[in-house]
């Protein structure tokens, strides 16, 4: 059965700012979910995602060598760092934003990223 | 990895103007590196250094170069540490001044000093744009420059390792830049002890270096910090700096000062892959164009994680450059209401501002009103919660020409101190401020003549 899941679920985020870009890395928490994650995040999801917040185009470039997606979306910054009247001035916030967006799945993926995600956790606590 | 091979141990000591201090002074005293590259420059800031220079001739650079040259100069000397700093700003010579003084107080004479020049293209930029080259802003595609001419304020090239490289090769211990590419304060030193050049044999290797430098030169956002990581980076508030150990056949392993806080895993150096890149296949540096698609991870221990099969292309013809020019003012305020309906609370004072400004006839080129503890951050992403919230602030801010307008923003706020429904809390007032926009573009190599000069104490 399929499910809604948010990308949250299936992946971790970074973002940052290359002046009126939004630049978010978007880092699938297994193998299989990158290539869920190639397929269902579109430039035009991520646009609808938004909505008024990006004023420009969205282009999404693979990263298959590291399970990874690089977002850039364009005009999303108001005018950049020293000119926005956002907060964050350099979209820190906008990888976040990102893993708000829900996507379609199979309910056993569901139940299989919780377990990933504590064992990513799992190997890096206490490790000696 | 075979023994024979060479490898050179290079750190990351600064990420910004402001950052943490002890982490650096750590990584001198125990990193066990050969170089610390130190970046306090962002977008903003040459903009911000002209303005100084202009006040008083002697300044115009870092001041944090005082106390960091203080605490870190008398370790890196003793323990053969060569540092790469572009707090020079618009004024790597007035720097150079300060960090000798300091070196004779610790009794450094002799210790030789590389200062690079050349990055600031603001007195010439009439001369280029005579010639036909008109700087076309990258961000907005607007062909020409003359618009905003008469309000530029400073331009400044991304200048790459060439030089650095020229310091070093002379036996400078401590080189001094202005606006180099923070990429190239790594991948000079790499070029300089493995003897690679800009050439045809070498774009790999520099493709290696360019990757490592971007992996490392935000220090702490590579080792635990801002990190998915956050649940598990150990003593967060003693968080250590990374270190990248590069050796000459162009593989790398990232780790951090033995000992410190924080973590280095694969997510970690990932995290740092991804950020602010544009395109990964061509990440673009004064020094080569780095492929980051075709690398590979592997974590060989706690904290260690080996970088191979880097990549790169011919660098670029021309030069990223970042011309700052004023434009207007900022007025920004801040108001927060309690429970009960602190929400409702919000967005009655949110229609109050807005039909205040209108009657006051505010000029703004762009209006604001956000609700802080909402949507702030995630804008009309953010749902609008259905429980009655603890709390909820406002930010009304606007972009307007004159100084007297964004005046009139940070007042509306004021004025819900008493206008505003009960409760109204109010912040610090914010005082109005100059805007400095930035025009990114491009100016071709040739026309960026870089030198640099060495000096001993």
């Amino acid at each position: 059965m399929k499910v809604k899941a948010r990308l949250n679920e299936l992946s971790f985020a970074r973002s940052g700012d290359k002046g009126d870009v939004s630049n978010i890395g978007l880092l699938a928490k297994s193998r299989e979910f990158y290539e869920i994650l190639e397929k269902e995040v579109t430039p035009t999801r991520v646009k609808n995602h938004f909505g008024s917040m990006v004023k420009g185009e969205v282009n999404i470039y693979p990263m298959p060598n590291i399970d990874a997606l690089e977002l850039t979306l364009s005009r999303a910054l108001g005018g950049g760092a020293t000119r926005t009247l956002r907060l964050d001035q350099t979209g820190k916030s906008m990888g976040q934003a990102l893993l708000r967006m829900e996507i379609e799945v199979d309910e056993e993926i569901l139940k299989k990223a919780k377990l990933i995600e504590e064992e990513i956790y799992n190997r890096y606590r206490n490790q000696e | 990895m075979e023994k024979a091979m060479k490898k050179v141990r290079i750190g990351s000591g600064s990420a910004f103007w402001g950052d943490m201090l002890d982490p650096a002074v750590e990584l001198a005293k125990k990193g066990e590196v050969s170089y610390i590259g130190f970046d306090h420059l962002a977008e903003l800031t040459l903009a911000i250094m002209q303005r100084m220079r202009a006040k008083d001739p002697s300044k115009g650079y870092i001041q944090d170069i005082i106390p960091w040259m203080k605490a870190i100069l008398p370790i890196s000397s003793r323990n053969g540490i060569k540092l790469i700093t572009n707090a020079g700003g618009a004024n790597p010579e007035g720097a150079a001044g300060e960090v000798t003084e300091i070196a004779r107080d610790l009794g450094l004479a002799g210790m030789k000093m590389g200062i690079v020049t050349g990055d600031d293209i603001f007195p010439r930029l009439d001369e280029i744009r005579a010639k036909g080259w008109k700087f076309k802003n990258l961000d907005t595609g607007e062909e020409d420059i003359d618009r905003i001419r008469d309000r530029v304020v400073a331009a400044n090239a991304y200048i790459g390792a060439d030089e650095i490289r020229g310091c070093l090769a002379e036996g400078a211990e401590v080189v001094i830049t202005g606006r180099v590419s923070d990429n190239a304060l790594y991948v000079g030193p790499l070029m300089h002890e493995f003897g690679w050049n800009y050439s045809d044999e070498y774009w790999d290797r520099i493709g290696s270096a360019v990757t490592v430098g971007h992996i490392i030169e935000c220090a702490a956002c590579v080792t635990g910090g801002i990190s998915n990581m956050w649940k598990v980076s150990k003593d967060p508030w003693r968080i250590g700096f990374p270190i990248a150990e590069v050796y000459e056949n162009g593989e790398a392993i990232i780790t951090k000062t033995e000992g410190s806080g924080g973590i280095v895993n694969q997510w970690t150096v990932k995290e740092h892959l991804v950020y602010e890149i544009m395109d990964p296949a061509n990440y673009l540096m004064p020094d080569g164009i780095a492929d980051f698609t075709s690398l590979k991870l592997e974590e060989i221990g706690k904290d260690r994680v080996k970088v191979t099969n880097m990549s790169g292309k011919p660098r670029p013809e021309n030069l990223k450059v970042c011309i700052g020019y004023r434009d207007g003012f900022i007025g920004e305020g801040h108001i927060f209401f309690p429970w009960p309906d602190a929400l409702a609370k919000a967005q009655w004072s949110q229609n109050l501002v807005r039909e205040r400004f209108k009657m006051l006839g505010l000029e703004a080129e762009e209006l604001r009103i956000d609700l802080i503890g909402v949507n702030v951050l995630h804008g009309e992403v953010a749902p609008l919660p259905e429980y009655d919230m603890n709390e909820v602030g406002l930010r009304i801010v606007a972009k307007t020409k004159t100084r007297e307008m964004a005046d009139m923003v940070r007042r509306a706020a004021t004025h819900l101190w008493t206008a505003g429904p009960v409760g109204a809390s109010f912040g610090v007032p914010f005082a109005p401020r100059p805007v400095i926009s930035l025009w990114p573009t491009l100016v071709p190599r040739e026309e960026v003549k870089t030198q640099y000069f060495i000096k001993e104490v």
